[in-house]
């Protein structure tokens, strides 16, 4: 018991980028804050690896589909 | 009456005057609904981050704009047939959405981050040839 939760606050214990930067809101046109959630295939960073609180990490998500929409993010990389 | 945020991709390869022209077409179908425009900004020509019938890059609009709701889908069918935009994205905004935009400066990343190296597009933009 005591092992596991000493395990996931190895996770928790990252920050949200969000949070500490009191960012209110994410444009999803804001390319620049959003480029580096996604990944190199153009993937969504997951939570657990980006640190992201869950309220940005779906307030994020969000800004990223809409941009995709639009073409200022891709869906996957081009080859 | 709602707001409405308005993304509008035209061709790449308008002129000035080509883009005034549709910013008063689009001023006008805004209008034509009962709708009228609170905010527009141009981004400019960007890179797409996928093509777009066949465009590597577009000429952005960003126009914050009222509507009837019942009228977007009329709005939204009048952006198709105009031959000059390529791609739109309609948003309905929140009260509280229009306060803080009205307020706010345009996103500048958005506009400076263009990453389209007209440098390097001469190598690439081969295949567009007609
Ligand atoms: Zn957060």
């Amino acid at each position: 018991m005591k092992n596991q939760r000493k395990k996931r606050t190895l996770f928790t214990q990252k920050i949200c980028r969000f949070c500490s930067e009191k960012i209110q809101h994410i444009d999803f046109f804001d390319t620049k804050l959003l480029k580096p959630l996604i990944s190199e295939r153009g993937k969504i960073v997951p939570s657990r690896i980006s640190g992201n609180c869950a309220r940005h990490q779906r307030q994020m998500t969000e800004a990223i589909k809409r941009a995709r929409n639009i073409a200022l993010l891709p869906f996957s990389v081009e080859h | 009456m709602r707001n409405y945020q308005s993304i509008l991709i035209l061709k790449p390869d308008l002129d000035e005057a080509q883009v005034d022209q549709s910013v008063e077409k689009i001023t006008a179908i805004i209008n034509k609904f009962g709708g009228s425009v609170l905010k527009l900004d141009k981004w400019g020509k960007k890179r797409l981050a996928y093509r777009v019938r066949k465009n590597k890059f577009g000429y952005y609009l960003n126009v914050y704009h009222t509507c009837e709701p019942r009228e977007v889908p009329k709005l939204e069918k009048e952006y198709q047939l105009y031959e000059l935009i390529i791609k739109y994205l309609v948003i309905r905004l929140e009260e509280s959405d229009i306060e803080r935009v009205m307020s706010q400066e345009p996103v500048e990343s958005v506009i400076k981050d263009d990453e389209g190296d007209e440098g390097n597009n001469s190598s690439e933009s081969s295949d567009d040839d007609e």
